[in-house]
């Protein structure tokens, strides 16, 4: 994409009024994005963004710029801008730029950008129809195939010359359910790190089904109770509940500053025994994985809790500085847009013993959240809110009626100790994950889980 | 700025490809952004991007297509891929590219003097504020963040119909979030000031706001969980009409995503409320002479004394309802196709300020910060359940901060419940409102 003689001229431009160390990203990606709804494909667009971003380390100051001029006169102005903006001194030294090669894991076996519109509007269709058929109810359909393929080249004065390429592929299913007045909608949108191949193997009925069966489901359901009580969480994008309550604090983004509740806690029981927390970014064409990171670092598997105590962070090369710690292969960016920092990749709760059978069989009374939506958290207190997509009362050990409207709220360091029962049957769902460094794929996961205590908000008295 | 030889080239290579008209729409911005930890720089960031996007018709249907590499290269990319897309569509857009409105507004919303404040003058404000906040009060701890952003962008439309604008604005941000301890309760508080007048900014002022904004959260206590009257602060009902804005959107009446379909002309709300768009209001730094498809925008009172006068509209939506645009065409960027959004939406005004409300309430709570909107609400059917901090009201004064708690509820019935709305009017970003008191609503104590 540019020239590596560019690429050395511009580190060492960076490096020219005293930092200690200089980066270049350079991205160009290319995009599709198709919308079916009506039953008619209604929006196609297609894009390429293309842009450098440069970024470099004085002590604990950081600075970043980025621009879309990809002339070597141009790089070097907004290097040489950047470089003035630290306050003097000698110049830092580079390191002659070697290849980094990482390991495929993610194979790819059909190029987005080769494959014919037509193709993803025949499984749209399907999906479409499979959703509409499911219910007379079912009056709206909106189906998004969304695909991207993002060439990276990362350098940096240490010597590190990495390139990658990411090939994201997610379809996208809302199914709209009404009758008199009610309304209610259902979601579905199975992603990976992959290329065709995934949305055309995918299980329609089992995914545009599910998104009209959630719709349809709640569309009678009653109105949540509210209370505290136990709350089961199902497999899969429950996970959400932990990525916000645990996962954003484990961030050295949060840590660094010792803003987080799990800043200086290393060794410390943080969670209940049965609860193992791991990102792994190595997981094969899962949506959240990576070959490398956005610093050009192998991604790795990291434990973060194990057995309930706390054993490492995310972090990246900037609060490693601070945390006089090692990366750990987390750096991430949306894009040349972003300066990248510690974020998370695929993470979930490792697999216990209970049978999802035993976990409902064994509560008395509580709530099972199926399904979750998106959540949030303010990393300095802990505290988190998320929305519970479909869910059931749980009664004398069976599942009783569907409620709606149900807001999970808490304190993610109260909730970890909390957690009693872990289930055998842990899956990733797809998600996108939206902090400092932007928005990005990551999945969330576990297996079914139980917390003895979790306060619901509804919109019905107790 | 992007060569005009360039424009004419790419539109001419589209009229040849076979496109019965086109048009490019261009952005770019400059920005500017830096963070302060404990009086020294944390981090600072510069940027100089922009992008370019093409869409045209092809037999009749309309393609897409952008990017961010502008050199000649690209033409044969943006053309094909737009055939690429405008082929598969399955009908007709039902619009085509516009000539150009009658006449237009010629609001100024650059700020000359805004753009001539040196870097070290807006550093050394921020340190300045940073040191104020932690200096306020012993219980304040740090800051998560201590910030200031500042954009200038410009954006143009060139079409083969002849039509060519452009329009340039700027403005400045900053942004705190301080974090207070007392024992074992952390609390923090989010602040943030929008500007384009550096020199009015008050340090000292900015520093007790965004202190008290983290200390007022401290000694929570804990309230019976229950229906209130609920008095929500500007900021909230803000972040609530932008949330639920797309229902006033035609092409989400005509896609049944929108329960206001056919109620124009009906009374949907309580008297108290009127709801305007406003592209050119001074309170905000979001204006614009011309919408994305290059329409004059207009002021619009979209709900009068709780009448529904009007829904938001682009040319499509408006040839499908039998009525004139509203200019009130969206394209978020250079990447995205044309719909329907507001400019600049906000909640009128009342009489009495919100002290004076507060005076007036024996029981109920002060909403101050809602988090969750992503994901607890339901824009279609209306129905919210979100995460939310406040205050608790005992007889006429603010008693005590309350847990983390969640309000739900459902617009359409939030917007006819309306009790008062106060006098006082802030926009967080393109979304205004003043502090409103409702009825009821139901909330869950954590």
């Amino acid at each position: 994409m540019i020239k590596q003689s560019v690429i050395e001229n511009v580190l060492e431009m960076a490096l020219s009024t005293g930092g200690d160390f200089s980066e270049i990203f350079i991205e160009d990606k290319y995009v599709n994005s198709l919308t079916l709804l009506s039953n008619k494909i209604e929006k196609s667009i297609s894009g390429r963004d293309f842009g450098i971003g440069i970024r470099i380390f004085s002590g604990l100051q950081s600075i970043y710029t980025y621009t879309n001029d990809f002339s070597e006169e141009g790089l070097l102005l907004a290097a040489k801008k950047a470089a003035l903006a630290i306050k003097g001194g000698e110049n830092g030294t580079i390191h002659p730029l070697s290849k980094r090669i990482f390991p495929t894991v993610n194979p790819i076996a059909q190029l987005p950008l080769s494959v014919e519109h037509a193709r993803k509007v025949a499984v749209m269709r399907q999906a479409n129809d499979i959703a509409r058929n499911y219910d007379s109810r079912i009056n709206q359909v909106a189906v998004r195939c969304l695909d991207e393929v993002q060439n990276v080249i990362v350098a940096n004065s240490e010597g590190t010359f990495a390139e990658d390429k990411r090939v994201h592929s997610r379809l996208a299913i809302q199914s709209t359910a009404s009758e008199g007045n009610e309304v209610q909608t259902g979601f579905y949108g199975p992603g990976a790190h992959a290329g065709f191949e995934f949305i055309e193997n995918l299980d329609l009925n089992h995914y545009a089904g599910e998104s009209a069966r959630i719709a349809i489901n709640m569309l009678h359901a009653d109105e949540c109770p509210s209370g505290k009580f136990p709350v089961i969480i199902d497999n899969e994008f429950g996970g959400v509940i932990f990525h916000e309550a645990c996962g954003h604090g484990l961030e050295a983004t949060a840590v660094a500053k010792n803003n987080s509740v799990f800043a200086g806690k290393i060794g410390e029981k943080v969670a209940s025994e049965i609860v193992t927390y791991i990102d792994d970014g190595t997981l094969p064409n899962e949506w959240g994985s990576l070959n490398m990171d956005d610093e050009g670092e192998k991604t790795q598997k990291n434990i973060l809790i194990e057995n309930g105590i706390l054993k490492g962070y995310l972090i990246d090369k900037f609060n490693a500085r601070r945390m006089h710690a090692q990366p750990t292969g987390s750096s991430r960016r949306e894009s040349y847009r972003f300066s990248p920092t510690s974020r998370m990749t695929n993470t979930f709760i490792a697999p216990g013993t209970s049978t999802p059978e035993e976990i409902i069989a064994d509560t008395e009374y509580g709530l099972y959240a199926k399904y979750m939506g998106g959540g949030q958290v303010n990393p300095s207190t802990g505290d988190y809110n998320f929305a519970v997509a479909e869910a059931y009362i749980v009664k004398n050990g069976k599942i009783e009626r569907p409620v709606r409207g149900a807001t999970l709220i808490g304190n993610g360091a109260k909730t970890l100790q909390l957690v009693d029962r872990v289930g055998n049957n842990l899956a990733h769902g797809a998600g996108m994950c939206g902090s400092q460094s932007g928005s990005i794929p990551v999945n969330v996961g576990q297996p079914m889980i139980r917390v003895s205590e979790i306060t619901v908000g509804g919109t019905k008295g107790e | 700025m992007i060569q005009k030889e360039f424009n004419e080239q790419l539109l001419q290579a589209a009229l040849n490809a076979g496109f019965q008209e086109a048009e490019i729409y261009y952005q770019s911005a400059e920005s500017f952004e830096c963070t302060v930890f404990e009086g020294e720089i944390d981090s600072y960031e510069t940027s100089e991007d922009g992008g370019l996007g093409f869409r045209g018709l092809y037999n009749g249907k309309m393609g897409y297509s952008y990017t961010e590499k502008i050199d000649v290269d690209s033409i044969p990319f943006l053309i094909d891929s737009a055939i690429a897309n405008a082929s598969i569509l399955d009908e007709t857009d039902g619009t085509d590219i516009f000539g150009g409105s009658p006449k237009y507004e010629n609001h100024d919303f650059y700020f000359e003097k805004l753009d001539k404040v040196e870097i070290p003058e807006k550093i050394a404000l921020l340190c300045s504020i940073e040191e104020k906040i932690r200096a306020y009060d012993p219980r304040i701890i740090t800051l998560d963040y201590c910030g200031l952003s500042e954009t200038k962008s410009e954006r143009s439309i060139r079409n083969s119909k002849g039509l060519s604008l452009s329009e340039k604005k700027n403005g400045l941000i900053l942004y705190f979030s301080t974090v207070v301890r007392d024992g074992e309760e952390t609390k923090s508080g989010f602040y943030i000031k929008r500007t384009n007048d550096f020199y009015a900014l008050d340090a000292d002022n900015i520093a007790k706001e965004a202190a008290e904004e983290a200390l007022a959260y401290l000694y929570e206590q804990s309230i019976p969980t229950g229906k209130y009257p609920i008095l929500l602060r500007h900021n909230t009902a803000a972040s609530l009409l932008s949330t639920f804005s797309p229902i006033f959107s035609a092409e989400n009446t005509q896609k049944d995503q929108s329960l206001l379909k056919g109620k124009v002309g009906e009374k949907i709300a309580a008297d108290q409320l009127n709801i305007i768009d406003d592209p050119f209001h001074s309170f905000s730094l979001n204006g614009a002479n011309f919408d994305g498809e290059g329409v004059a925008t207009k002021r619009h009172a979209i709900i009068t004394n709780g009448t529904l006068n009007t829904l938001l509209h682009n040319r499509k939506t408006a040839k499908i309802d039998g009525c004139e645009t509203t200019g009130n065409a969206a394209k978020s960027s250079y990447k995205g196709t044309i719909s329907v959004a507001p400019q600049n939406m906000y909640i009128a005004p009342g009489q009495r300020t919100k002290e004076e409300v507060i005076s007036s309430i024996n029981e109920g709570l002060l909403v101050t910060k809602l988090s969750g909107l992503h994901s607890g609400t339901n824009t279609i059917s209306g129905d919210f359940s979100v995460a939310a901090s406040g205050f608790y009201i005992k007889d006429g004064q603010i008693s005590s901060p309350v847990k983390q708690i969640t309000i739900a509820g459902n617009f359409y019935n939030l917007m006819k419940n309306i009790k008062e709305t106060c006098s006082d009017l802030e926009f967080s970003s393109s979304f205004g409102s003043p502090s409103i008191l409702v009825n009821e609503l139901y909330v869950t104590v954590d």
